[in-house]
């Protein structure tokens, strides 16, 4: 293991200082669910390591107006368990259910879930859903950045070394149905194979009036799926209208990834995961 | 046999227990040694290649580094193998895979080792590389050792398969493949080691045989039986991979020359790459039954790759041949299983020696062909199964303790209610429902070969008991068993007996805790040497009481006249008695199971002394959208003889079924690309069904008290059953293992379930 020099700031204003003069040298730990593995496999050489993760600044989940503001410092058992979420973004809470297991949930962070830009992070899709955006801060002022901006490619983000994601703003859902699944290995603990995170409205005559979909671990970076989405809105979802839209949003995939040998699996597995998901708006 | 038990079959508490509840159990990487010194294995960088040079001097430099040895640095035979010996302690000619080690680095710390171990300088030359078994085998292939790539073939031949063939009615004749497995057990390799004052080199080994352990680290050396004692430390489970050597020998080697403490404690990585895995096996099976379902007929050719070494190869080899006709009745047996060198690491010994790949394939093949036949998978089980009286392939006759008749029944209303109420339930859309039969047998012990235990038991002059065992407990439960069975003949708490346990320096090889061995075979020595003990207190018991010896019985640490508990004398006064009449107080006890070694061309024999039976039911769910599997339930019933400590069983069982259906559904070691615990899937307890352990005594007379063993039996039914089950769900079947998300979606939309409507 390396030889860092810890440090833990007070605030944020001081982190972000801190930043602004040693950003390359440094690597950002919040949870330490990520770092900590590239630390001990050697991959990190850095020469500090800055905790964040009793920065109160970046803590917190609440409710302004049209703003669902979720702190970068919330980690996925304070989501798993906010009746706020539960309410206002069903799909990001469902995300926490099956994520890693309870003792990564304790001290894993959803600043860190994106920050570190795997194509697996499983709040991703449901922060896509809700067109969430970043409210990222360096020394010299606030940026806000759309979810579809915040990785450049597979576990790049798009941050420069003196930022800090504070929080995301949501767009909150309530009426409708909201659903999360992920496909992995095995129960727990695993990383998506897959993950879908999808929203939806009808109106009075069974029509789709509003759906939003995400797809996680399909594409190196998160894309928008606005195809389907338009193909299903204004009718009424029966099973073969969403067997088809499962197979066009498996098509979409494919058109950005390639065909791959895990395409194999991947293609009729996105349809599939689609209809579970979609299924329950058939009749009702 | 008496009828009521006073520690037998009771659930009494486990000796380990409040050591390991409560942290304070010493495994090897906790023994800290003053001083201790940090080893560090360089390993080849070659899958197959000529060692021309290597050159340490630029490790040496290194300030902390205290000395790099290679296989010019080993006074003795540098050679280890329990059943072969081919594998090298450190690589002196040649490499044979990227686990070989090259050089030990002896520093001050383990991040010195670690620099060292990336400036040791190694030339090669580089030899074609063999990864499967099709190239090993393919003519002109280049040789892995001098004898060439095929390291033993087992074969069972009885009647005459090929013309029996021919009047079968209905044959089923398909290929099965399996993955390489990882152990996984929670406590990655150690070891730990000093030389005390009169120059013995006393080492700390995470171990399954210690006994063994002790002989090969002499061997290296070149030592005397008593310049070298092997200690085993708290071990945190070993399921097969801890019978070969880790780190004994390294630790041994910087001992010798260093003379000053050492540890080497494996990173899960190392533990990875460095010890055996489960053998992946490819086999053609083809089985014949007449038109009511009897079985007639069975043919198989068996491959497993063994990769660079044998290490338990031959037995793998050996007891999947054995166990290939499953607990089935068959008379025209051809059976070949050969076990492949290849420049894979080695596999080894893994939680039932091969029989549950075999059991895959041969549970796979009934209910194939009973669907074929139209008969039920019971009932073609029960037909077929082994009962007393019944000869298997090897031509040995099952004369007592054949308890599969029972499991099967005890299975039946479990079945016959999934079948008629579960499977036919409504449920979510796109899950359909499964149910699926595994059935198995289980030789306990070594296969065909002489494999004794040996006890002690010691009176001390305050009429304590001291039992000394070099049977290895790496948390199954041994230790615990065996006392119950020492306390049982000598009436006296199983609790109040002192234990010394797998410390070369006290105790008399127990042989390896394997093969589901150690309950009966070492029990049954713990009761001998218990019985000649025994004997002695009761012959200074008469003296004392005047009575004759039939009417005597043991007490509290005492021996008194049946129904007179007044009229006793006491253990300690005894003891005493006994030794100023120069009668030993201490007894050695023995026991070597009945067998007869198999004929090497026709493997007709007696391979086991007593064999464990079980059958699981399996309940799953999958989704035919995803691929997504769910094991809702395992009944298992298992014939274990008699259960001398049910809890224990029940423990056995349970656990078996968590790697069972790791074996059935996710469990995939990709030599090269599983690097550690986040390339590789074991269920977490989200993955666990429901279990319903059914504990089957169909009493053996040669085994402690009746007992067998269920280590490996519990494993083994699983995966078939699982497998059967979601191929009854799906209508479809898979012949490879694990069953993954990719091979079941496919199997899925090939049965037409993948799709918008939902197929019944
Ligand atoms: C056993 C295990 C299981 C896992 N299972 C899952 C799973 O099921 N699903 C899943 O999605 N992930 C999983 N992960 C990955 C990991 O837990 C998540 O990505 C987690 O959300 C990371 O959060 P953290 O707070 O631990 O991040 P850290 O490891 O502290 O940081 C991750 C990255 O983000 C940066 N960073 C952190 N916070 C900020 C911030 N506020 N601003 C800017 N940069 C920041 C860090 O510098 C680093 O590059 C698992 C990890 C482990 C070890």
């Amino acid at each position: 293991m390396a030889d860092f020099k810890y440090i833990r700031p007070d605030n944020l204003p001081e982190a972000l200082d801190f930043l602004w003069d040693n950003g390359q040298d440094t690597a950002i730990i919040a949870g330490g669910t990520d770092v900590m593995i590239d630390v001990k496999s050697g991959k990190l050489d850095k020469k500090y390591l800055l905790d964040i993760s009793r920065l109160d600044e970046l803590k917190g989940i609440e409710l302004n107006g049209r703003d669902l503001c979720v702190g970068s410092g919330v980690t996925l058992s304070e989501i798993y368990t906010s009746a706020l979420l539960a309410s206002n973004a069903l799909a990001l809470q469902k995300s926490a259910v099956n994520f890693a297991a309870r003792q990564i949930r304790n001290i894993a962070t959803i600043g860190g879930n994106v920050a570190h830009s795997s194509p697996c992070g499983d709040t991703v899709p449901s922060l896509l859903l809700h067109d969430a955006i970043a409210l990222v801060a360096d020394k010299k002022g606030i940026q806000h950045i759309p979810m579809e901006q915040m990785a450049t490619s597979a576990y790049m983000s798009s941050l420069t070394p003196q930022q800090i994601i504070v929080k995301f703003i949501l767009t909150p859902y309530q009426d409708g149905y909201a659903d999360f699944q992920k496909i992995g290995r095995r129960k727990e603990l695993a990383i998506s194979r897959m993950s879908m995170a999808a929203f939806v409205k009808k109106d009075s005559t069974g029509r789709i009036s509003f759906l939003k979909l995400a797809l996680g671990a399909c594409t190196p970076v998160p894309c928008s799926m606005g195809a389907v989405e338009a193909f299903l809105t204004g009718k009424v979802p029966t099973r073969e209208l969403l067997w088809e839209a499962g197979g066009l949003l498996a098509e979409r995939m494919i058109e950005i990834t390639g065909n791959r040998s895990s395409t194999i699996y991947k293609k009729p597995a996105v349809q599939g995961l689609f209809m579970r998901i979609l299924f329950p708006m058939v009749g009702s | 046999m008496k009828s009521e038990y006073n520690s037998i079959g009771k659930n009494i508490q486990r000796r380990d227990i409040v050591e390991k509840l409560t942290g304070q159990a010493n495994f090897c990487a906790d023994i800290a040694l003053k001083d201790a010194l940090s080893l560090k294995v360089l390993r080849s960088s070659r899958h197959h290649a000529v060692i021309d040079k290597i050159d340490v001097s630029d490790a040496l430099k290194i300030p902390g580094v205290v000395n790099v040895f290679t296989a010019a640095d080993i006074p003795g035979k540098n050679l280890m193998g329990i059943i072969n010996k081919d594998q090298p302690l450190l690589a002196h000619d040649k490499v044979r895979s990227l686990a070989d080690p090259v050089a030990l680095v002896a520093a001050q710390t383990d991040e010195i080792a670690r620099q060292a171990i990336k400036v040791i300088n190694v030339t090669y030359t580089d030899l074609e590389p063999i990864f499967d078994i099709e190239a090993a085998l393919a003519p002109g292939a280049p040789k892995i050792h001098k004898k060439g790539n095929t390291l033993f073939t087992r074969r069972i031949k009885k009647g005459d398969a090929g013309t029996a063939f021919e009047t079968c009615h209905t044959i089923i004749e398909k290929k099965y493949m399996t993955h390489a497995v990882e152990h996984n057990y929670i406590e990655p390799d150690a070891g730990a080691g000093y030389v005390d004052e009169d120059g013995t080199l006393v080492i700390y080994a995470s171990t399954q045989n210690p006994h063994y352990d002790h002989k090969e680290v002499q061997g290296f050396l070149g030592l005397k039986d008593d310049q070298v004692r092997i200690i085993q430390a708290a071990t945190g489970g070993g399921f097969g991979s801890k019978l070969d050597l880790n780190v004994q020998g390294f630790i041994g080697l910087a001992l010798y020359h260093l003379k000053q403490p050492v540890r080497y404690v494996y990173t899960r990585e190392e533990s990875y790459l460095a010890t055996a895995k489960r053998h992946p096996f490819t086999i053609h099976m083809k089985t014949g039954a007449d038109k009511n379902g009897k079985l007639k007929a069975i043919h198989i050719r068996a491959y497993c790759n063994t990769g660079a070494y044998g290490s338990y190869g031959i037995a793998v080899a050996s007891r999947s041949a054995v166990h290939g006709t499953g607990p089935y009745e068959i008379d025209h047996v051809d059976i070949e299983c050969a076990c492949i060198y290849t420049n894979q690491p080695f596999c080894g010994a893994m939680r039932g020696f091969g029989a549950p790949q075999m059991a895959f394939a041969h549970e796979s093949q009934m209910d194939l062909l009973a669907k074929k036949l139209g008969m039920d998978p019971m009932e073609i089980r029960m037909l077929n199964g082994f009962k007393k009286g019944s000869i298997n392939g090897t031509g040995q006759q099952l004369i007592d303790s054949v308890g599969y008749p029972e499991c099967l029944e005890k299975i039946m209303p479990y079945y016959e209610e999934a079948l008629t109420n579960w499977v036919t339930e409504k449920t979510t859309p796109f899950t359909k429902r499964g149910i699926g039969i595994g059935g198995m047998w289980y030789g306990i012990g070594n296969t065909g070969v002489q494999n004794p235990s040996t006890a002690r038991i010691e009176l001390d002059q305050n009429g304590r008991v001291i039992l000394y065992t070099g049977c290895a407990d790496i948390g199954q439960g041994s230790s615990t068993i065996l006392t119950q069975v020492a306390g049982e003949v000598l009436g006296i708490a199983p609790e109040a007996i002192q234990l010394v346990v797998g410390d070369t320096k006290f105790t008399t090889n127990a042989g390896a805790t394997s093969a589901s061995r150690q309950t009966y075979i070492s029990g049954n020595a713990v009761k001998d040497a218990a019985e000649q003990l025994a004997r002695v207190l009761l012959t200074e018991g008469a003296n004392k009481l005047k009575v004759s010896k039939t009417a005597l019985s043991f007490g509290d640490h005492s021996l008194q006249i049946a129904g007179h508990p007044e009229r006793s004398v006491a253990f300690d006064w005894l003891a005493k008695r006994i030794h100023e009449k120069g009668v030993s107080l201490s007894w050695q006890g023995y026991f070597d199971p009945e067998t007869i070694p198999l004929d090497l061309e026709t493997g007709q024999g007696s391979p086991y002394a007593t064999y464990a039976f079980a059958c699981h039911l399996a309940l799953v769910e999958v989704d035919v959208l995803t691929g997504q599997v769910s094991v809702k339930k395992i009944v298992a019933a298992h014939d274990v003889g008699r259960a001398i400590h049910p809890e224990n069983v029940i423990g056995q069982i349970c656990g078996g079924v968590a790697m069972g259906v790791g074996f059935a559904l996710m469990e995939a070691f990709e030599f090269g690309k599983t690097l550690s615990m986040k390339d590789y899937h074991i269920p977490t307890c989200a993955d666990m069904p429901e279990v319903i352990p059914i504990i089957v005594e169909s009493v053996e007379p040669t085994g402690p008290f009746g007992a067998k063993g269920v280590g490996e039996p519990a494993l083994i039914p699983t995966a078939p059953a699982i497998l059967n089950a979601v191929s009854h769900a799906l209508g479809k079947r898979l012949y490879s293992l694990p069953a993954d998300l990719e091979s079941v979606l496919q199997a899925s939309i090939d049965s037409g379930h993948f799709g918008p409507e939902e197929k019944m």
